[in-house]
Parts: structure tokens; C-alpha cells; sequence
């Protein structure tokens, strides 16, 4: 693996003034390898979802920097910012967010489109075991179907990152599991980075690294030598 | 890859598609009428164009008095100036010659009779005859035998011959000599004295014409007047819209308006000039597009004038007196107006030189280009276009604005979508450019059929307009850039510029801000406060103060339309009211305008007629501050102003006796028009003369009629350089009858008033009938958008609060209350902005044209225009409500995050 891929370095973000000003990220370091599987795991208001949008290029830190490849965030507009995350990223929500009226295989699509190098779109599919459904519209979809189609829409850009933000929150343990071993799958069959932001602490054992944020520092920095299966992970 | 995004658009326009069926109905409905109006207007005017050249349009025509003869045609179409030098010296010395004559006749009669009796009287004073009464016998007996002889042997006399030349060179030497000491006046009057001039050379052509009385229904009184042309005029020709041409002396073609008018139609019989004619063709004449009987009426009167077309035989056959008029046409065609209007002048020259010295007298001149029946039409055609297109803009922004709003909303609905897709990395000009793409695919589609439509049916439509207003030739369809530009590319500008503006806004926010939802940029610091209400009030409220922005654009809807139906309900109550108000508004039921105020032998023309009162008139200019936007006789520049002059203690116009030199009254159309008051000053100017005049207003008189300027008829003959106790004609309340004919010039009653309005009506009517139907819809449509966008973006909470158990009805009065309440009262507000709109355009417009009338609205059109509005409304809050039924309770379920 390529040491220093992501670089995270003194990140601080704060947001409201005066009284109501709140620190939410105080100075934030560590390192994220190319296709490491890396989990930020903390409660709620610790940060993380701040820190993934930063890193996301979707927010801005205060001070601080998120460099990428050697290349630095901030030194980037929001044009290059916008193709940074068109080139290197995807995108998974807690919320599917999809196109209502387009059906899935489009919805897949409209990930495909924004790469160069776009995974097929049917294998993908076949991939998430969706191609009973690639004509359904989402709301006639599960959650768990949802889901899976954001992930699609995300993995078939062949992304070098996907982010991942609480991407099973709303689902329940057996669909849950089934989509971390998506996710996982995506990152040794694609050979993503993957980093995903959960409070799910049963989900670190099927990480490569594991940061755990309190109060917007860090307060442990793991690497997990003896990662599980997905499919093995209980909670 | 094509992005697919695109593929969200069919199935946007399939999932909404009342919604876009009523925007795209609604820009055909626009687009097609405009393109359509376009297209006839440009058709319309490529085929009048046309026309002037197929049909021979003449140049100008004048009338003479008599039958011209071959020389002076001759003579005319070189265009050269006759020699009115030699023409007044030849008249002199024929008077001269006639006065020589006699002079010498008499004085060599004297010198014969002289003679002879001093020959008799020698002869007897030889024979010793002294009884006188001898003599004189003797005298008589050889004046009788011998004075012819002598008389005829003096005339051969050289000593005769001699002086009598001499007494011809005297007579011409005199002739000459007052010639020339009057030449500078005759070469004033006759504009003889312009150097270099060049002539102008045309071909004439005879257009004689019949004024006949016409009996259409056959009832034995006449109905209209008819001016008969023969079938072998050579020059302003007609073309034929049904039937043909006459070919049998018993056949006519008359004018198709006219026909159509007064329910003329071929096969029919009608009554010309006492006899029996089969109509066999509808036709319009070149040089009467509008059926104006002369160039000065105000209006053309399609109902009781009228043109027809009989064979040369059957023209002959008519009774009523041949004017002799020629139509001229130059041979080098001039190239613009300030060429034709030197080319005519010159060429009138030509004509009043060569008339005069041929003893002919001119009756009439008119050059094409001021002539009222060939140019109304089309002036009138092209200044139409602009008031429909500014309408049509107004409302395809209202439609972008609608969309914007749509989207706006869309854009509300699909923040996460909008976040995730731009933390993908879509770029914000892709999602610029894809919520573009509705409104102007929408538009596109619009625009498409609504040209089609424009091309075929509108157009169709747009010419029967114009048919039933003219009388205009047959036209084939035309391609029209404006046209095209008018409905296709700008109203796409107008949708692409207005939307761009809207959504370019919309997507500023961060990828952040769409993900958490939080679309304003500004944060409201605390909750609006609002009265202690009922829970249901504050509800309400609360409502209203959410959808601001939505009833923003309904109310400025709202307002534009009720602007809009207060036009359409206005103008034709203003015809029928000015058409109801004529008979008040002329000073008295008949004016008579006499051709001089004194009669053929000099005397002064009175009247018995015990209610007519002397009265004089001139008419001068007053200058317009404004601008024209249109050019052509009537249509701009100076407001022509009659002046009258009134005597005192006149029972027609009231105005002081004792207005001070220089000071007159005006009438309250004058003062409204241009917004004058008493004390403000005035200044007058003569239309072909380099002369003002200044008058400072003292008061208004209650007349509507016209623009007009009151003075006393002593002080009006002196400010006018005319002679004492001169006058123009008489006011009268009953029909003078003790007038010769032949001294009138014309009559002016109140029927002449109304026929202008009667005619607009006519004109108008259809046109009008159709636009107030046509915005009911309108108004309809719009408020259904509109509606539709309200309960849309709260369909979420309807859903909700159905969920918590609300009842349909409860949810209708939260929601379609506030809608009601909002037209209802902007309805009312809009028409008093409507009212007081139409008020100020329609004052703005009469500044563009002669004359004034103001604007009126009857109390019932006013309840109506409110009325047909709400109409609309309650048709659209029916359909609101069953909306509301149909929200789904899981719609609130959907998607909470």
C-alpha cells in the first residue's frame, strides 16, 4: 500500500461566534493509505461527518490541510475542487438520495457518466445483485435495494475514494451486513480506499484502520492486522 | 456518454403532463397567434405590395372640370410648364383686340358716315338745295345705297391698316406691360419663378368615375353612395375575391367589404343609380384598400360608401355626372418620399400651368402617397403588430417566471439529490444546464407547433381581420423573419435568460447546503410574529407568509390580466359610449361649411332658417411634444386644431363676449389631450406656412368633440387677415333648405360623427370579442399554474396534515383560502390599476393619433372584468381541491431523514 495517500494534517473546523461558537474539529492529524479500508468511528458531534465532508472537498477546514496524492485541498478552487471529486471520489449517504424518476440502471448511470474510466455498468449491477431490479424506479425499491444502488452509483466511477457517511444508519442488522460486504467488496475487487464514518463500533473489526474521534481530536489512531469478514461482524 | 440526467426529461413531461400541457397550450395559443399575425401582417402587406405593381396603383390623380383634350393630355404627360406668360398675354390681347376692334369699327363707321354726308350735303349745295329736310332725305337715301361700299373700301384702305396695326402694337405693348407689372403675383401663385426647373414626365391615364346613389336592398331609398368605374380603366386596377369581373351591361362587381358589410353577396340584385344590376364579383380596388369616399374624412365608412366596376356600356348608361378624373403614373419611378413629394410637386406645376392655359379648371390633385384609401390600410396594418408583441413578451415572461418557480421549487425538493450529485462531482453547470432544458425544451415545442399553427390556422384567422377591417386584395403566404424572431427566438431568450437567472441563484449553495437541506442564505433571526388568532387563522397566515415569493407572481398575474380584460371590456364601451355621446358632442345637428360666404353674384349667403347661426373656421397645427411612432397622413406629427371663430351670445358655444386680443377658450378635449389649463399659452401653427399663432387659454368649454380653439368670429377675422362680418358657415338645429347646393361644401351631421364609431365597432369588434375569451383562459391557466405551484410545494405537509388527522375540507380552507383571498382582493386592486393603465395608454395612444376620446368603462363591465376573473379562479380552486384529495398520507412518509 502507498503510505500517505490522504493526508490529514492540524485540521480545525468551527462553526457558529461568539458564545454559540463551537469547535468541532481541534487539530486533527493521521494518514490514510491507497486502498486501505479505513473506519472514523465516533459518537455524535464528534466531528466525523465534518471531517468527511473536508475531506469530501464538500466543507472547509479553518486551518489545516487535506492533501490528496501530495496535492493540497485548499490550494484548489472550486473548479478544481469539483473535478477532484468527479476524478477521484464517490459518494455514499446514510440517505440513498436517488433520482426518483430515473430507474436504477440510470441512477447508475449518472455515476458512470462522470468517469473516465467507469466500471461496466451491468457487471456493477450484477455486482450489488440488483439486475432483477435495474428497471425499478427507487420507490419501488427496499432500503437495502436503495442503498445498494447509491453504492453503485458511487463504485461505478471507479472512484480512487469512497466516502461512505453512516451508509447503513438506516437500515437493519441483516441488510446492514449485506451492504458493508458490498462495500468491502468494492475495496479488494476495485481496490478503493474506502473511508466510511460510522458509530458503529462492531463495524472497525472489518477495517484496515480504525481513527477514533472524540470532541474533534483524535483519540486513537489503529492500524487492525486481524480484520473479519463482513459477514462475520455481530452486533 | 450522453448525460443521463437528459433521460429524466420525457419522463418529467409524462409524470406532469397537465401540468405541461396547459404551458405548452398556453405558448402555442401565444406564439401561434403572434406568428400568426406576423405571418398575415407580412403577407398581407407583400401581397398590397405586390399589388401597387400587378394592379397599376397610379402615382396621383387630379380631376378637371371638363373632359380634357389630347393636346393638354399631351401637353400634361411631358411634364413641362405651360407659358403662362404668353397665355395671360394672349388673354389680354384677346380682350385688347375685341376692344381695338370695336374702337376702329366705331371710328371708321363715323368716318364713312362723315364722308358721305359731306358728299351729299356738297352735291346739294351745287344744286342749290338748302331745305335741310332735303338734305337729310338725300343723306339717308345714299347712306342706304352706298355706305357698305365705303365702308368695305375704307377697310382696304392702307391709311386704315396701318393704324389699326398700330392700335394692335399700342393694345399689345399695353397687355405686356400690365403683364409684367403683375408677374411677380401670378409667378407667386403659380410657383413659376423656381429656377432649373426640371420636368417630370408621366403617363395618364382616364379613371372616370359616377358618384351613384346605391339601393343594396332594393326598398326604393338609397342606402349608400357608389362610385362606379368602367371595366376598361387601363389604370387602378381591382383584384377579384369572388366571382369576376362584369360582362354584361346589366352586371356588377362591387367592393367585397362593402358587400360583406351590408350582406351583399354574388347573384344578389342591387340598385345603382335607378337601375337593376346583377352583382357578379367582389373586388378590391388598388386605390381603395379603404373605403374612404374622400382623403379628408376621418374614417372610411365600409357600410355607405362604396366602389363598383360595369362595363363601359352600362357606364355610359348612368345618369349621375362623369368626374373626370386621370390617374397619373411617373415614368422613372421616385425612389423614396422626399423624392415623391418633390416629384408631385413639380408635376403639379405642370398640371396647373397646362390646365389653365388649355381653359380647363383643376377639381382635384391628390398624390398616391397621401392618398388616405391606399395608405390607411397598410400604415394601419404595420402599426398593429407592436402593441401584440410587447403582450405576447409580458405574458412568455410570466410563463419563464412560472417555470423558474417550478424549478426553484424542484430544486427544494431534490436538495439531497442536488447534494449528492454535486459531491459526486456534477459540476453546477451541469445542473444548471439540465434544469434548464424543460423550460426551454417547453418552449421549443411551443414555439414549433405554435409556428405551424401560425403558418396555417392563426394566419388564417389573422387575415380574416384583416379582411373584415379592409378592403384588401387576395394574399398568398409569405415567410416572415419577424416572425420568426418574435416567436421563436425571443421568447426562448426570454425563457433561457430568466430561468438562467433564477437557477444560477438557486445552485450558488454549497454541495453542504444542498445535503442538509438548508437552501436560504440568509437565516431568519427569529420566527415572524403574528396576532393572536384562532389556530387556524395563524395557520393560514403562516401559509401565506411561506409561499410570499408564489403569490408575489400570482398577483402580478393576477393584476396583468385584469389590466388586460380591462381593456377588452373598455374599448368597446368606449365606442359605444363616444357612438351614444356624439349626438352632444357636435356644437349643433347640422354644420354647414360654405364654399365661400358669399354666393356667385356676390351676395352675402343667409338663411331663413331661424335656429342658424353664423360661424367661421380655419384649421391650424399644434406641435406634439411627443414623438410618432408611426409616420403617414393622420398618424403623427401636429395635431391638427380647428379654430372657430363664434358670434356673440351664440346659442351653440358657450364663451365670453369680451376675451381680451389674443386670448381664447379651448374645448375639454384639446385640454385633456395635451393636459392644458386655463392661463396656459398656446402656440398655433399654419400647416403650409411659415406663421404662428400665440393665444393664452381663459377658460374650457364643455366639448368633447374634437380639438378645437374658441374666439369671437370679429376678432378670429382680423387675427386671420379676413374680411369684416366674413364667415365659414352656419350652425343650425334643423336642415337648411333656402342654401344652393352649390354653395355648401359640406354638411356635417350627427350621423358623420357616429359612422367613425360604427365602423371602429365593426373593425374591432370580432377581434375584441375573441381576446376577452381568450384571457378568461388565460386567466384561468395562469392562476391554475400558479396554484398548482402552491399546493405542490406544501404537498408534504398536506400529508402531514392529513396524517394527524385534518379533514379535506379544513386542509381546502388552509390552503385554498389564502389563494382566494389573495385573487379575490388583487382582482379588485387590478382593475383599479387596470382602469387607471388603460386610462394613461390610452391617453399615450390618442397622442400618437388625430383627435380624442377618453377611455370609459361602464359600472357592469367593471363588475364583469372582476367577475369573469374569479370565474376563472373558481374553476382552478375546484381542481386545487381535488388535488388536495389526492395527496397521499405516505407523501410525508416518503424519504424523512
Amino acid at each position: 500500500m502507498e503510505e500517505r495517500f490522504l493526508e490529514i494534517s492540524d485540521l480545525k473546523k468551527s462553526f457558529g461566534s461568539g458564545e454559540a461558537r463551537q469547535e468541532v474539529l481541534r487539530g486533527m492529524d493521521f494518514t490514510v493509505k491507497k486502498g486501505e479500508f479505513c473506519v472514523l468511528l465516533g459518537p455524535s458531534g464528534s466531528g466525523k461527518s465534518t471531517l468527511l465532508n473536508i475531506i469530501g472537498g464538500i466543507d472547509t477546514p479553518d486551518s489545516g490541510y487535506v492533501s490528496i496524492n501530495g496535492d493540497k485541498l485548499e490550494d484548489m478552487d472550486e473548479k478544481q475542487l469539483t473535478i477532484y471529486r468527479r476524478k477521484h471520489l464517490g459518494y455514499v449517504f446514510q440517505m440513498y438520495n436517488l433520482i426518483p424518476n430515473l430507474n436504477v440502471k440510470e441512477n447508475i448511470e449518472v455515476g458512470a457518466y462522470l468517469s473516465d474510466s467507469p466500471l461496466d455498468v451491468e457487471e456493477v449491477i450484477t455486482t450489488l445483485g440488483l439486475q432483477d431490479h435495474k428497471y425499478k424506479y427507487p420507490n419501488q425499491l427496499s432500503g437495502g435495494q436503495q442503498q445498494r444502488v447509491s453504492i453503485g452509483r458511487a463504485v461505478v466511477k471507479n472512484p480512487d475514494i469512497l466516502m461512505c457517511d453512516e451508509p447503513t444508519g438506516a437500515l437493519d442488522y441483516k441488510t446492514s451486513k449485506e451492504i458493508l460486504a458490498l462495500i468491502e467488496d468494492c475495496n479488494s475487487k476495485y481496490g478503493s480506499t474506502i473511508i466510511m464514518v460510522t458509530h458503529n463500533e462492531a463495524i472497525k473489526y472489518m477495517a484496515d484502520h480504525v481513527i477514533k474521534l472524540r470532541d474533534g481530536v483524535v483519540r486513537h489512531n489503529d492500524i487492525n492486522d486481524k480484520k473479519i469478514p463482513a459477514s462475520e461482524l455481530e452486533w | 456518454m450522453r448525460n443521463p440526467l437528459i433521460k429524466r426529461i420525457p419522463k418529467e413531461l409524462a409524470s406532469d403532463w397537465h401540468k405541461y400541457l396547459v404551458i405548452i397550450l398556453f405558448m402555442v395559443i401565444m406564439i401561434g397567434v403572434i406568428s400568426g399575425m406576423y405571418v398575415g401582417h407580412d403577407s398581407m402587406l407583400a401581397s398590397v405590395a405586390e399589388g401597387r405593381v400587378e394592379l397599376k396603383l397610379e402615382d396621383g390623380s387630379f380631376e378637371l372640370s371638363d373632359k380634357a383634350s389630347p393636346e393638354l393630355i399631351e401637353a400634361i404627360s411631358t411634364g413641362e410648364m405651360a407659358d403662362v406668360r404668353q397665355y395671360f398675354i394672349d388673354e389680354g390681347m384677346k380682350e385688347a383686340k375685341e376692344e381695338v376692334d370695336k374702337a376702329a369699327e366705331d371710328a371708321l363707321n363715323e368716318q364713312v358716315t362723315a364722308a358721305i354726308e359731306a358728299q351729299v350735303r356738297a352735291g346739294c349745295e351745287e344744286y342749290g338745295i338748302t331745305d335741310e329736310d332735303m338734305i337729310q332725305a338725300q343723306i339717308d337715301a345714299a347712306m342706304e345705297e352706298g355706305f357698305e361700299v365705303a365702308l368695305e373700301e375704307a377697310r382696304e384702305s392702307d391709311e386704315y391698316k396701318d393704324a389699326l396695326a398700330e392700335a394692335y402694337d399700342e393694345a399689345y405693348d399695353e397687355v405686356v406691360k400690365a403683364v409684367d407689372e403683375e408677374w411677380d403675383d401670378i409667378a407667386e401663385e403659380y410657383k413659376l419663378n423656381e429656377e432649373g426647373f426640371v420636368p417630370v414626365t408621366v403617363t395618364l391615364y382616364e379613371n372616370f368615375y359616377r358618384n351613384e346613389e346605391e339601393d343594396y336592398d332594393n326598398d326604393g331609398t338609397s342606402d349608400a353612395t357608389v362610385r362606379v368605374f368602367s371595366s376598361a380603366k387601363e389604370v387602378d386596377l381591382a383584384s377579384f375575391l369572388e366571382g369576376e369581373a362584369p360582362d354584361a351591361d346589366d352586371e356588377i362587381a362591387i367592393d367585397r367589404m362593402h358587400a360583406d358589410n351590408t350582406g351583399v353577396k354574388v347573384g344578389d340584385t342591387i340598385t345603382v343609380g335607378g337601375k337593376e344590376f346583377k352583382v357578379v364579383g367582389l373586388l378590391s380596388y388598388v386605390d381603395y384598400l379603404t373605403l374612404h369616399e374622400s382623403n379628408t374624412d376621418m374614417m372610411f365608412d365600409a357600410f355607405g360608401f362604396d366602389v363598383a366596376m360595369v362595363t363601359p356600356e352600362a357606364f355610359d348608361s348612368l345618369n349621375a355626372r362623369v368626374h373626370y378624373n386621370y390617374a397619373f403614373m411617373y415614368d422613372v419611378k421616385p425612389e423614396d418620399k422626399i423624392e415623391q413629394a418633390d416629384w408631385s410637386e413639380r408635376f403639379m406645376k405642370s398640371l396647373v400651368t397646362q390646365t389653365l392655359v388649355a381653359d380647363n379648371e383643376i377639381k382635384d390633385y391628390l398624390p398616391e402617397y397621401l392618398r388616405q384609401a391606399s395608405n390607411f390600410a397598410p400604415s394601419d396594418i404595420e402599426g398593429d403588430s407592436a402593441g401584440t408583441s410587447i403582450f405576447c413578451y409580458i405574458l412568455i415572461g410570466v410563463i419563464a417566471f412560472i417555470f423558474a418557480i417550478t424549478i426553484s421549487n424542484t430544486i427544494d425538493k431534490e436538495a439531497s439529490v442536488i447534494g449528492t450529485l454535486r459531491a459526486s462531482g456534477y459540476s453546477r453547470g451541469e445542473l444548471v444546464v439540465h434544469y434548464m432544458s424543460m423550460p426551454l425544451i417547453v418552449t421549443l415545442i411551443g414555439a414549433v407547433i405554435g409556428n405551424i399553427l401560425g403558418y396555417t390556422l392563426f394566419r388564417n384567422t389573422a387575415v380574416f381581420l384583416y379582411y373584415n377591417s379592409y378592403s384588401l386584395p387576395s394574399c398568398e403566404l409569405v415567410w416572415s423573419e419577424t416572425a420568426l424572431i418574435k416567436t421563436t427566438v425571443i421568447p426562448l431568450l426570454l425563457m433561457f435568460f430568466i430561468n438562467l437567472f433564477v437557477i444560477v441563484r438557486k445552485l450558488r449553495l454549497s454541495p453542504l447546503k444542498f445535503l442538509r437541506h438548508d437552501l436560504t442564505k440568509t437565516k431568519r433571526a427569529k420566527a415572524r410574529r403574528i396576532p393572536a388568532w384562532s389556530f387556524m387563522n395563524r395557520f393560514r397566515l403562516r401559509i401565506m407568509f411561506q409561499n410570499m415569493p408564489n403569490y408575489a407572481i400570482l398577483i402580478f398575474g393576477v393584476v396583468f390580466i385584469q389590466i388586460m380584460l380591462c381593456f377588452a371590456f373598455g374599448m368597446p364601451d368606449s365606442l359605444t359610449y363616444y357612438s351614444k355621446k356624439a349626438p352632444e358632442m357636435v356644437f349643433a345637428d347640422y354644420q354647414y361649411m360654405l364654399m365661400g360666404y358669399k354666393d356667385e353674384d356676390g351676395n352675402i349667403i343667409e338663411t331663413a332658417e331661424p335656429s342658424a347661426e353664423k360661424f367661421s373656421s380655419t384649421n391650424l397645427m399644434y406641435p406634439k411634444a411627443t414623438t410618432s411612432m408611426r409616420e403617414g397622413m393622420g398618424s403623427g406629427g401636429d395635431e391638427s386644431v380647428t379654430v372657430y371663430g363664434i358670434i356673440d351670445g351664440s346659442q351653440y358655444v358657450d364663451i365670453p363676449a369680451d376675451l381680451e386680443e389674443g386670448h381664447v377658450y379651448i374645448s375639454t378635449a384639446f385640454a385633456a389631450k395635451f393636459d392644458l389649463k386655463t392661463g396656459d399659452t398656446i402656440t398655433l401653427n399654419e400647416e403650409y406656412e411659415n406663421k404662428s399663432y400665440e393665444f393664452t387659454v381663459d377658460g374650457i368649454t364643455d366639448y368633447d368633440g374634437g380639438i378645437a380653439v374658441f374666439m369671437d368670429n370679429d376678432r378670429f377675422n382680423e387675427v386671420f387677415g379676413r374680411k369684416s362680418g366674413e364667415f365659414s358657415g352656419y350652425f343650425s338645429k334643423k336642415e337648411i333648405t333656402d342654401i344652393d347646393e352649390q354653395d355648401i361644401a359640406v354638411v356635417i351631421t350627427t350621423e358623420d360623427i357616429s359612422k367613425v364609431t360604427n365602423q371602429l365597432m365593426h373593425s374591432m369588434g370580432n377581434f375584441i370579442k375573441i381576446f376577452k375569451y381568450a384571457l378568461i383562459v388565460l386567466a384561468a391557466a395562469l392562476i391554475y399554474l400558479l396554484a398548482k405551484i402552491i399546493i405542490e410545494r406544501n404537498e408534504r405537509s398536506i400529508s402531514m396534515v392529513k396524517i394527524l388527522g385534518f379533514k379535506n375540507g379544513e386542509i381546502g380552507a388552509l390552503y385554498i383560502l389564502p389563494t382566494a383571498m389573495i385573487v379575490t382582493v388583487f382582482s379588485v386592486l387590478g382593475f383599479f390599476a387596470g382602469y387607471f393603465a388603460m386610462l394613461w395608454i390610452f391617453k399615450a395612444f390618442l397622442l400618437q393619433m388625430d383627435g380624442y376620446f377618453a377611455f370609459h368603462m361602464e359600472p357592469l363591465s367593471a363588475v364583469l372584468s372582476v367577475v369573469y376573473l374569479l370565474l376563472g379562479y373558481l374553476f382552478v380552486s375546484v381542481i386545487d381541491y381535488i388535488r388536495i384529495k389526492k395527496i397521499p398520507m405516505d407523501e410525508a412518509l416518503k424519504n424523512v431523514e
